[in-house]
This record gives C-alpha cells, sequence and structure tokens, in this order.
C-alpha cells in the first residue's frame, strides 16, 4: 500500500494494464506530450511509444469512431476526453457505434473499450465544461458505467474496466485528481463492476453517493454523529450501470431511511432510479420518504460563490438526513 | 508602445524593429493593388484607431496577468502577439450595435469585445464574475448583445455554424449585415467547423470565417494535427471566395476584411480568410512554460520580431503621413509628431484600461446572489408544472 493521489493511481492502472497487455493503447487530446490536460498520463509516451499513445487532434466524434473501429478488430482502446462535457461531441460514437455494436452484430463483433477523462465541476470553468452528465450513460444499454471517488478504487476499477470486454464509461472526477487514498501496488489489485461498497457503516440512515459528493457525504455524517448522535450508513454503488442495488436495499432494510445524492442534475438523475428500485424492493421497510440532494437544475455558474451553491454541500447533506429523521 | 518586463513575452521587452521584417511589413501591402488601395484611403483617425484598438488588447492581456499573479483570478486566457488578427477585421465591419455586424469571438479574440464597443471595465468584470457583470456572474465568456457580440459556447467549433445561421437569418431578413467569427487551427478539425463552411458556401450566406493559425493548439504542434493543404486553399473545395493575410500585420487583416466584407454585402459571401500568427505564450496563464517548451526558442524569436503591436508602430512612425496634420510627408520626415500622437494614443489608452481596472476591482462588493443561480434558465416556465425533485434549492 502507498497513499498516492487519485491521477497517479489512474496512472498506475493504466501503465499496468498497458505493461500487461500489448494490445491496449490510449488515445486523446494532448495525451502524449503534454501529458493529459490533467496529467494523468505523465510518462506513458516515453514508455510506449507514439503508436500506443496517441495524440488526437480536436475532433472527438472522430477519434471515438477510430476507438471503436480499433476495438472490433482485436484493440482494447482506451479513449480519453479532455472533459466529458467535450464528449457531447462524441455521443453518436458511445451510443450508436460502440453501446450497440454487439447487439446490432449478433454478439459477432466484442467492444472492448474504455472511455474517460474527468467530469463534473473544476475550479470556475463554468457552463460547458463543469456538467456531471452521468445519467445519460447510465440510461444506455450496451455501456457500463463507472464512477470512482477515491484513489483506490479509481486505480481497482480502471483495471476492471479496460480488461472488460464491453463499452465502459470512466467518469473520473475533475476535483478528485489531487485527493489521496491507500491504494495496493500490487498490479494484480482490480475491483469488480457493480459491485457497491459500504464507505461508512451505521445504523439510523442510509445514504447512497458517488463520485466527489461522497466526501461531502462522509464529512456530513461526521458532523451527525457528533451533534445528532445521528448513525449514518454511506454507500457509494462506484459503478452506475449495472448498479449493485441489492447493498442499498439491505442497507434500507436496517436503516428504514435514505437519502440519496449526487453531483448531476435532479430531473431523470441516477437517485431517481434508486428511488425507483427501493419503493419497488423495500417499500414497507421505508419511515420517511426518501430525500435526494442534487446539483442545482441550472447550468453550471462561473462565479465561485455560486459554483459551490451548485454543488450538493455537506450542510444540505446533513439538512436532508435530519429531515428523513424528523429531526428538522 | 511601453513594454511591461514583468508581463510581456522576453521577445518583446527590448524590442527594435528589425530592417528585413519592416521590408517585408511594406511589401506584404503593396503585393495587392486592392489591399494597397484600401491601405493608402484610410483616414488618420481609422490608423490611429487601429494602433489603440492594439494597444488596448495588449493591455487588457497585461492586467489579467497581472491578476492572476497577485491570485485575483486563477487563470486567464490571451491573445498576445495575435493582436492584428483580431483588430483589423474587426474595424472592417459596420460597428452599429443592434443593427449592424456581428461577431463571435473565441478566446484569442477578446479584443473584438472592445473593439466592437464593450467597455473593458465589463470585460474586467467577466473575469471576475460580479453581479454586474455582463453575464451576471455565470460565465466568462462573455459577449453584448447591444455591440454585435454574441456570448460564445466555448467548445470550439461550435459557433461556426451558429454564426453560418446568423448569415441565413440576414439573408431571410434582406438585411446587407453579415457575421464573421475566428476558427483556431485546432478547431479546424473539428465536424462542426467543415459542416459549417458547406451550409454557408451552398447557402451563399453572409459570414467570413477567419482560419486563425497560431500554429498550435493547446500543447499540440500545427503538424501533428493538421496534414492538409494550407488553409488558404481550403475554401476552393467548398466553393467559397478566399485570401490569405499576414496575421501580424494589421493593415492587411484590415484591408483583406473589408475585400471580404464587401463580397458578403454583395451576395457573394461566405468568405474563408486564412492568418498565419503565433501564441506568444501558453494556452492560458498556467502553462506557459510548456509552451516555451514546445516550441525551439528561434521559433519565438522569429515571431517575437513580427510583434504586430511594434511594427505597424514603426510603419506608422516611418511612414509618408504626418498623423498629426494628415498630410502626406517624405518618408520617415514625421517620426517626432509621429511619435506624440501614438504617445498620446497610448496614454490615452491605459488610462482607460487603468480605470476600467479599478472599476472592475470596486465591483466585487457586489456578488452575484445565491439564489440567482437558478433564474434566467427559461423565459417562461408553466404555472401548472412541478416544481422539480430538489428539495434543498
Ligand atoms: C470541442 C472541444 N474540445 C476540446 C476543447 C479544449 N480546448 C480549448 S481551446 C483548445 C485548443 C484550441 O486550439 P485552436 O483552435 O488552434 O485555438 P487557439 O487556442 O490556438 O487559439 C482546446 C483543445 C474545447 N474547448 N472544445
Ligand atoms: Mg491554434
Amino acid at each position: 500500500m502507498a497513499v498516492i493521489t487519485y491521477r497517479d493511481a489512474l496512472n498506475q492502472a493504466l501503465r499496468e494494464e498497458m505493461r500487461r497487455d500489448p494490445d491496449i493503447f490510449l488515445m486523446g487530446e494532448e495525451v502524449g506530450a503534454y501529458q493529459g490536460a490533467y496529467k494523468v498520463s505523465r510518462g506513458l509516451l516515453e514508455e510506449f511509444g507514439e503508436w500506443r499513445v496517441r495524440d488526437m487532434p480536436i475532433a472527438e466524434l472522430g477519434f471515438t469512431g477510430l476507438g471503436v473501429g480499433a476495438a472490433m478488430v482485436g484493440l482494447r482502446p482506451i479513449v480519453e476526453y479532455m472533459t466529458w462535457s467535450f464528449a457531447l461531441l462524441a455521443i453518436d460514437g458511445i451510443v450508436n457505434s460502440a453501446a450497440k455494436m454487439r447487439y446490432m452484430s449478433g454478439s459477432q463483433f466484442k467492444m472492448p473499450i474504455t472511455f474517460r477523462g474527468p467530469s463534473g465541476a473544476a475550479n470556475q470553468l463554468a457552463a460547458t465544461h463543469s456538467q456531471a452528465l452521468d445519467s445519460w450513460y447510465a440510461h444506455v444499454p450496451g455501456l457500463k458505467v463507472v464512477a470512482p471517488a477515491t484513489a483506490r478504487d479509481a486505480k481497482g476499477l480502471l483495471k476492471s474496466a479496460i480488461r472488460d470486454d464491453d463499452p465502459v464509461v470512466f467518469l473520473e472526477g475533475e476535483l478528485l485528481y489531487g485527493s489521496k487514498d491507500d491504494v495496493p501496488e500490487d498490479e494484480d489489485f482490480t475491483l469488480p463492476l457493480g459491485v457497491s461498497e459500504i464507505k461508512r457503516p451505521g445504523r439510523d440512515v442510509t445514504v447512497v453517493v458517488h463520485s466527489r459528493p461522497l466526501h461531502s457525504a462522509l464529512a456530513a455524517a461526521d458532523t451527525l454523529e457528533r451533534e445528532d448522535g445521528i448513525s449514518v450508513e454511506v454507500i457509494d454503488p462506484r459503478t452506475l450501470r449495472p448498479m449493485d442495488i441489492d447493498t442499498v436495499l439491505d442497507s434500507v432494510r436496517k436503516t428504514n431511511r435514505c437519502v440519496i445524492v449526487e453531483e448531476g442534475w435532479p430531473v431523470c438523475g441516477i437517485g431517481a432510479q434508486i428511488v425507483d428500485d427501493i419503493q419497488r424492493e423495500a417499500f414497507d421497510y421505508l419511515d420517511a420518504p426518501i430525500a435526494r440532494v442534487t446539483g442545482a437544475d441550472a447550468p453550471h455558474p462561473y462565479a465561485a460563490n455560486l459554483e459551490q451553491l451548485h454543488f450538493p454541500q455537506a450542510d444540505l447533506i446533513v439538512k436532508a438526513i435530519r429531515q428523513v429523521c424528523y429531526r428538522d | 508602445m511601453q513594454r511591461y518586463p514583468a508581463f510581456d513575452p522576453p521577445e518583446y521587452v527590448d524590442w527594435s524593429p528589425d530592417p528585413e521584417v519592416m521590408r517585408q511589413f511594406r511589401a506584404t501591402i503593396e503585393a495587392d493593388s486592392g489591399r494597397r488601395d484600401c491601405v493608402e484611403r484610410l483616414s488618420v483617425e481609422r490608423l490611429v484607431a487601429l494602433y489603440a484598438g492594439m494597444v488596448r488588447f495588449r493591455l487588457h492581456d497585461i492586467f489579467l496577468k497581472r491578476w492572476v499573479r497577485q491570485g485575483v483570478i486563477s487563470k486567464a486566457w490571451l491573445g498576445t502577439g495575435e493582436e492584428a488578427t483580431t483588430v483589423g477585421p474587426v474595424h472592417a465591419l459596420d460597428r452599429g450595435g443592434e443593427e449592424g455586424d456581428i461577431v463571435g469571438p473565441m478566446i484569442r479574440n477578446a479584443g473584438a469585445c472592445h473593439e466592437m464597443g464593450m467597455s473593458v471595465a465589463d470585460m474586467f468584470r467577466g473575469y471576475l464574475a460580479t453581479a454586474d457583470s455582463p453575464t451576471r456572474g455565470r460565465d466568462l465568456h462573455i459577449g453584448g448583445r447591444e455591440y454585435g457580440v454574441i456570448t460564445p459556447v466555448s467548445l470550439v467549433g461550435s459557433l461556426a455554424p451558429v454564426i453560418a445561421g446568423l448569415g441565413l437569418a440576414f439573408r431571410l431578413q434582406g438585411s446587407k449585415r453579415l457575421a464573421l467569427t475566428w476558427v483556431g487551427d485546432g478547431a479546424t478539425k473539428t465536424g462542426e467547423v467543415h459542416e459549417a463552411f458547406n451550409l454557408a458556401a451552398v447557402q451563399r450566406l453572409p459570414v467570413i470565417f477567419i482560419i486563425q493559425n497560431n500554429q498550435v493548439a493547446l500543447g499540440t504542434l500545427l503538424d501533428d494535427h493538421h496534414a492538409g493543404a494550407d488553409f488558404s486553399e481550403w475554401a476552393r473545395v467548398y466553393g467559397a471566395a478566399c485570401a490569405a493575410f499576414d496575421g501580424n500585420n494589421v493593415l492587411d487583416a484590415h484591408a483583406a476584411t473589408r475585400w471580404a466584407v464587401e463580397k458578403c454585402r454583395s451576395g457573394e459571401g461566405p468568405v474563408l480568410l486564412s492568418a498565419e500568427t503565433f501564441r506568444m505564450g501558453g494556452h492560458a496563464t498556467h502553462d506557459e512554460a510548456e509552451a516555451r517548451e514546445l516550441f525551439p526558442p528561434e521559433t519565438f524569436a522569429f515571431w517575437g520580431r513580427r510583434d504586430p503591436i511594434g511594427c505597424y508602430e514603426t510603419w506608422l512612425l516611418e511612414g509618408a503621413l504626418d498623423l498629426s496634420t494628415g498630410e502626406p510627408v517624405a518618408p520617415g520626415s514625421a517620426v517626432e509628431s509621429n511619435r506624440a500622437v501614438l504617445a498620446e494614443a497610448e496614454a490615452a489608452v491605459t488610462a482607460e484600461i487603468e480605470s476600467a481596472a479599478e472599476e472592475a476591482l470596486a465591483s466585487r462588493t457586489d456578488m452575484p446572489a445565491a439564489e440567482s443561480a437558478v433564474e434566467g434558465v427559461y423565459g417562461e416556465w408553466p404555472d401548472t408544472s412541478n416544481p422539480g425533485p430538489a428539495p434543498f434549492y
């Protein structure tokens, strides 16, 4: 184990997998000489050369198609987007070409491709650069969607995503790259897709949260433990599709209360799906309506003070938890 | 102009005219009789305004750099070294506000905002995100409808079809207005740009696209993303009129755009102009060092000698026009009086930028209110509608 950043954990995952399997290659804008807009691919060009670390022009739709084509004849491309907001231009390639190829071809073609890059707010990059479109991708049959919140999860899940034979949308937290965590150095370390993790055990209320807001939720849980004596169980699904909902259901059956937190917009969000699962499978266990805390229902603002408000901060989560515990 | 050693690219600090570069500068204007005639007819006011416009743009950048160093803002995107490619063309437009031509600036074209008439104070407020900034703190990409500046979408390439759409509307409305935008060399690789070129050409829309080739896209050298022909040849493929201009020569930029404007007004648009210039710094203030590593020092030196402001200033000083009287003189015989005219223009612009910065900083007492974050998403929201599931906003 070593304490390293989320950025370095991703870099390790890329490096280890590329060493293990020569069919894996990385492509995207500025991944080579510039070493990634967020320096995730540091040193990879040097080690693997320009055919396995390929700089692409500003042509998100086009190079997504290149990745899909390469995946159809046996390679395992990793496509980096400078941010997921720019992948809006590539959505035809992801949703039509990649997600449907296996199905439409009657399983003649597999699609072992990983689409990755930073998602969500950065510091003051404003509306077109700060979006958390997690639920868009989770909506699409044929895609797997992963959103790690810690360096350890980032490493273990990226390795599994790369080894997976289906297209994986891998959403990194743009403001998590510098966050640190204990990460196994063992190159056989992987974490399976589709498994939730209880990040903090508790008895009174279940909080379901993924990506950067996990850290707000953990802070909220500390506050409530201290100030209200409320014991909060925090669950990170980590994989949004397919989601391990059983871990969530087991927890709700125990705590009887639930708050769901996400960075994205509220309407048709990830939380809306989880609410649906819970009401079908565990309705009789609920002692209060489920609450959701989300990003504000507006484009992402530039002003630093508005940007803060736009994010599901710990104090909002505290408020929601008190509400479902009837303590407000 | 006065140099600012703490902020200028090192090549500009002790800048003095290089005779060979100046010879080329003059030759460029002489090379095309249409452009030469255009330049000869320029009034003293216009000549000085082109100078003042570039100085304004340079000082705008210098003030932003200072703010980044002081921690007032975290980052800024600059147009240093590329001023002529923005200022020359803008001065060829009808700057009639809501009834005039429209521009869509990209990150290197901030100067288009002030040359279209926006106040530099408002541009600075945009960076500071104050409640009284043009976007009310919502975005740092600012426009001003009343000045004919559209608010850009920051994805590169996305503006090109939008600009063509303005051209389509002007055609439908039977007006003589036109729209202009800049497309970076990097942005020419996006699909939207090519769709826009074709859509504009096949419908003969009054639109000017300026391909601003500054030799780099973020950290990617031109040769690593572009294998095609010279950009000035692209227009032929689409069936559009085209011309190239020297992106560091404000007169050439201005004259070429005037020609393009005429074409558009007479229904012979669109026009693709292409300009070669150079980004004298980083992609933004955070990666200046990377940019210095990316290019050999000779490249910076080559373009440094072509400082668009220094070259134009030299041309004016040594020219055959006395700027104080507007009278023709023997070339080089009005250096001192011309210097005085330019110094006066520079002093006025410097004072303008200094007070713009002060005004904008004073606006920081008025930051956008929290509740305002969710306002203005729609024009109207039906009464009967569900207010949405977010319980905490
Ligand atoms: C579609 C899209 N992809 C990536 C980016 C990130 N980005 C911002 S500017 C830039 C480089 C643009 O290069 P160029 O068009 O040559 O303009 P320059 O910065 O040189 O003026 C990139 C990659 C973006 N804004 N939009
Ligand atoms: Mg460029």
